[in-house]
């Protein structure tokens, strides 16, 4: 299979301190690909990388073959890089049917002109957006909460409202970072159907987690330590790695 | 253009600057204590020079006392500013928005007041050497404008020894920087966010007192010198102790020598202008680290 | 906003809400039976009042947009404000032009200038861009004084002609009034509409979160400008429409202290509901003149006024009134 994203010897340091040395791994489409790594060992500045956030020091981000390093978030996320973050990122004075109609934004194409004087594509647009969130809200468990405001929410329900919010808008590749993070054991086990389901749907899935229970569901796992990849492959690969073990494992 | 004419400007200028950088100081005593921007600095300066003025002329002090009085009564403006005002704010979830509204709200309750008080009229106190002045090469600066330019360099420098080298001044920092960590090593942190509005409004007070005799004492002065000082403040990097001399110096000068090529008039125009452009091209200042994004 | 994500669920068959809309309907229609009715039986000075309040509504609708939509503190709708005003008054009196002419060359320049400046300022957030627009008022008014050529400086442009719609010489408050008042309102409607389209949406979610809305797609930078510009061009149109009623306009009108007041116009309101403007211009016109009564301590309670908002009504007056709004439902659902 081909690699939908792949990083190519990616370096980056803040204020002299390298946080990222040379670092390269590829995603490929269609599976989930793990992210694994101990504190501080940069994955969210590779994921800031990845999704536009932050300019890489040096080296590249292809995705779909292209070099994406110098593209703005909006305009990877045209290409269906989508991602959520550690802290769930809610639009909190929205409701959650609200939150998750937003995310078809890119889906609908109505203006600011065509907003103020309501002509009949804002119109339908707003009903396409609604017809979409009312189909998430269905699909992800959340109809129930859908008039509450997504501030208000327990944070696991913000996850799950993130979480639906980016489906809606039809990423190719889907970034999670600790997409458990927060949640109960029931939770993160129906967190892992979820995404199951989807990648089984046809979305690929880049996942950084340390929680190792979840990371059981990625087919291939790159660790990352202080700054670089210390090893790549599948699960019993990996927890067979001394060096991982020595490094993230602690044992 | 003569070299006199030149020289005249600068000096000119670079008393300006000083203005500029006590108000700045202010400024960047308050964003470092509180992480607030005190729209309301300039005001501190008017309430300081009023109160000055009013010692001399209505108690027939001597002028140091009136100094001394201007000062003070600017710190009691910002210990009562931060006790009755920005507290019950914070209790109620203040946003970075709210503090700045809260702060220009007062800014124009203090204006209105002096108009209500005092009237429309402009004051001047004496300076300190009289209406003396200095001759530099042919160009004359004011006696007064060197004690300003000497003093407001002292206060700066203890400033910095305040914040470097006495307890209750790294426990300030500490209290900004890091609210729940300085917590809990058992510093007070909201009697800490009292002392920097006292210590802004002491560093207002003085300005008041020490501009006064320059430009007149007027109910509009502040918001104008409140944003100049702040660009001085950026200019030279709110984070940077002596950030605010060098950017009220820079600021100064490049007003003061722009005006001998276009109608003075335009003065303030050329200051904004240069306000936002720093703050688009060096949002850090001119002495500032770049921030550290991300993590 | 509150109000808009309660009406959008038409799936609420509840019979309680259906009685409380209707009674919302009934108030409503008093409320325009008693507008209508005001140059009636009001004095002409409150009419005045009254325009300037409808003014005041339009320009002070562009910053309450910009804050409570999408997070900007504006203090430079009085650089647009002018602009408008200007533009009318010079090409009415100086070249004898129609009014729309003015109309369209204020909204033009106002939109240019908004475009041009908006695009660096807007990069900037927080104190640094509400600074920044302060400064913008400030290089506003100074040239708006000095450049007398064509503003006339502090003596002012006078003689600016009467509106006329259709024959219909707007020469008096109460004709104004009847003027003012639709276009305010069908402004207010046009905004309301822009809240709940796909823009409205991504406006709402950039202030929110901005990270998670670029993800979702959504230009922050491109869209903050677009919606200067629209904040720019209500504050023109107002600015045009002062010039014609007044006649007479000068810098006075266009200071530091009117781009405070339409900010403050938008705190008070509360500028999450485009409603709450008109709440909030109606404060700012009919606070000062019920407190000039006490003399001219009026500007300090005024400012009085703005600092016990700012502590106790973060959400403005428009706020306070949907949450008593809701309680008022949730009262009624309650079997």
């Amino acid at each position: 299979m081909a690699a939908l994203l792949e990083v190519k010897q990616v370096s980056r340091s803040f204020s002299g301190l390298r946080v990222l040395n040379n670092v390269s791994f590829g995603v490929e489409a269609g599976g989930i690909t793990g992210l694994i790594g101990p504190n501080g060992a940069g994955k969210s500045t590779l994921f800031n990388i990845v999704s536009g956030f932050l300019a890489p020091g040096a080296g590249q981000v292809l995705y779909q073959g292209r070099d994406v390093s110098r593209l703005s978030v909006p305009a990877r996320s045209r290409m269906g890089l989508v991602r959520t973050f550690q802290t769930p990122q809610v639009f909190a004075n929205l409701t959650v049917r609200e939150n998750i109609m937003a995310g078809s934004y890119k889906q609908t194409a109505s203006g600011l002109t065509a907003g103020l004087l309501w002509t009949p594509r804002a119109r339908a647009d707003v009903a396409r957006m609604r017809a979409a969130a009312d189909a998430a809200c269905e699909e992800f468990g959340l109809t129930q909460v859908g008039d509450q405001l997504a501030g208000k929410l327990p944070g696991g329900q913000q996850r799950l409202v993130e979480l639906a919010r980016a489906c809606v808008s039809e990423p190719a590749l889907l970034c999670l970072d600790e997409p458990s993070s927060g949640l109960n054991s029931e939770e993160v086990a129906r967190l892992m159907q979820t995404l199951q389901r989807l990648n089984r749907e046809g979305l690929t899935i880049l996942l950084i987690s340390h929680d190792m229970d979840l990371v059981t569901i990625a087919s291939s796992i790159h660790v990352l330590c202080f700054g670089e990849i210390i090893a790549s492959g599948a699960l019993t690969q990996i927890q067979g790695d001394v060096r991982v073990r020595e490094a993230y494992l602690g044992l | 253009m003569s070299g006199t004419l030149l020289l005249q400007s600068a000096l000119a200028g670079l008393t300006n600057g000083f203005v500029y950088a006590l108000v700045g100081l202010g400024i960047a005593v308050i964003f470092r204590g509180t992480r607030i921007i005190n729209a309301m600095q300039g005001e501190f300066a008017l309430v300081g020079g009023m109160a000055a003025y009013l010692v001399l002329e209505r108690l027939s002090l001597p002028l140091a006392l009136a100094a001394l009085g201007g000062i003070a009564a600017g710190g009691v403006l910002g210990w009562l500013t931060d006790l009755l005002l920005v507290r019950p704010t914070r209790r109620r979830g203040g946003t970075e928005e709210s503090f700045l509204l809260l702060t220009l709200g007062i800014a124009f309750a203090i204006s209105a007041g002096v108009l209500f008080i005092f009237g429309r009229d402009s004051r001047l106190l004496p300076g300190i050497g009289g209406e003396t002045s200095q001759i530099f090469f042919d160009a004359a600066i004011r006696t007064h404008a060197l004690w300003l330019i000497a003093i407001s360099s002292l206060v700066m420098l203890l400033l910095w020894l305040f914040y470097h080298r006495t307890h209750i001044g790294l426990s300030m920092m500490a209290a900004s920087i890091d609210e729940d960590g300085a917590a809990s090593i058992g510093i007070d942190v909201p009697r800490m966010r009292t002392l920097t509005f006292l210590l802004g409004g002491l560093v207002g007070g003085l300005a008041g007192v020490l501009v006064s005799p320059l430009i007149t004492i007027h109910y509009e002065m502040g918001l104008l010198l409140t944003l100049k000082g702040f660009a001085a403040a950026i200019l030279g990097g709110l984070s940077n102790p002596f950030g605010a001399v060098v950017g009220g110096v820079t600021l100064g000068l490049v007003e003061s020598l722009a005006v001998l090529s276009v109608s003075s008039g335009y003065k303030d125009v050329i200051a904004m202008t240069i306000l936002i452009l720093i703050m688009i091209v060096l949002p850090n200042g001119m002495l500032g680290k770049r921030a550290r994004k991300g993590g | 906003m509150k109000q808009f994500a309660n009406e959008v669920p038409s799936s609420l068959p509840a019979s309680p809400l259906r009685s409380a809309r209707y009674r919302m309907w009934g108030v409503v229609a008093a409320l325009f039976a008693l507008w209508a009715a005001a140059p009636g039986f009001a004095s002409r000075s409150v009419i005045d009042m009254l325009v300037f309040s409808g003014l005041y509504t339009i320009a002070g609708l562009g910053v309450a947009f910009l804050l409570g939509q999408c997070g900007i503190v504006s203090l430079a709708q009085s650089v647009f404000y002018g602009i408008g005003a200007y533009s009318t008054a010079y090409c009415t009196t100086h070249y004898g032009w129609p009014a729309p002419a003015g109309f369209a060359i204020g909204v033009g320049i106002s939109a240019a200038i908004a475009l041009a400046v908006g695009w660096p300022v807007l990069r900037l957030s927080g104190y640094f861009l509400a600074l920044a627009t302060l400064a913008l008022a400030i290089i506003g008014q100074v040239l708006f004084t000095e450049w007398d050529w064509l503003t006339g400086g502090t003596l002012g442009i006078g003689g600016i002609p009467q509106l006329n719609l259709f024959g219909f010489v707007l020469n008096s408050p109460q004709r104004f009034y009847y003027l003012v008042w639709p276009v305010a309102v069908l402004l207010l409607l046009l905004h309301r509409n822009l809240l709940r389209s796909r823009t409205g949406f991504a406006m709402r979610a950039m202030r929110d979160a901005p990270a998670a809305a670029a993800v979702l797609g959504v230009d922050n930078h491109l869209l903050k400008v677009k919606v200067f510009v629209l904040s720019a061009v209500l504050g023109a149109l107002a600015g045009s429409l002062f010039a014609h009623y007044v006649s007479f306009v000068s810098v006075d009108s266009f200071g530091v202290d009117r781009a405070i007041n339409f900010l403050l116009l938008a705190v008070l309101g509360g500028a999450k509901t485009v409603l709450g403007t008109v709440l909030g211009a109606l404060f700012i016109t009919i606070m000062p003149r019920l407190l000039s009564r006490f003399g001219d301590i009026h500007a300090v309670l005024f400012a009085g006024c703005l600092i016990a908002a700012v502590i106790f009504l973060p959400e403005g007056f428009g706020g306070a009134l949907g949450r008593m709004a809701e309680r008022l439902r949730a009262r009624q659902a309650r079997p």
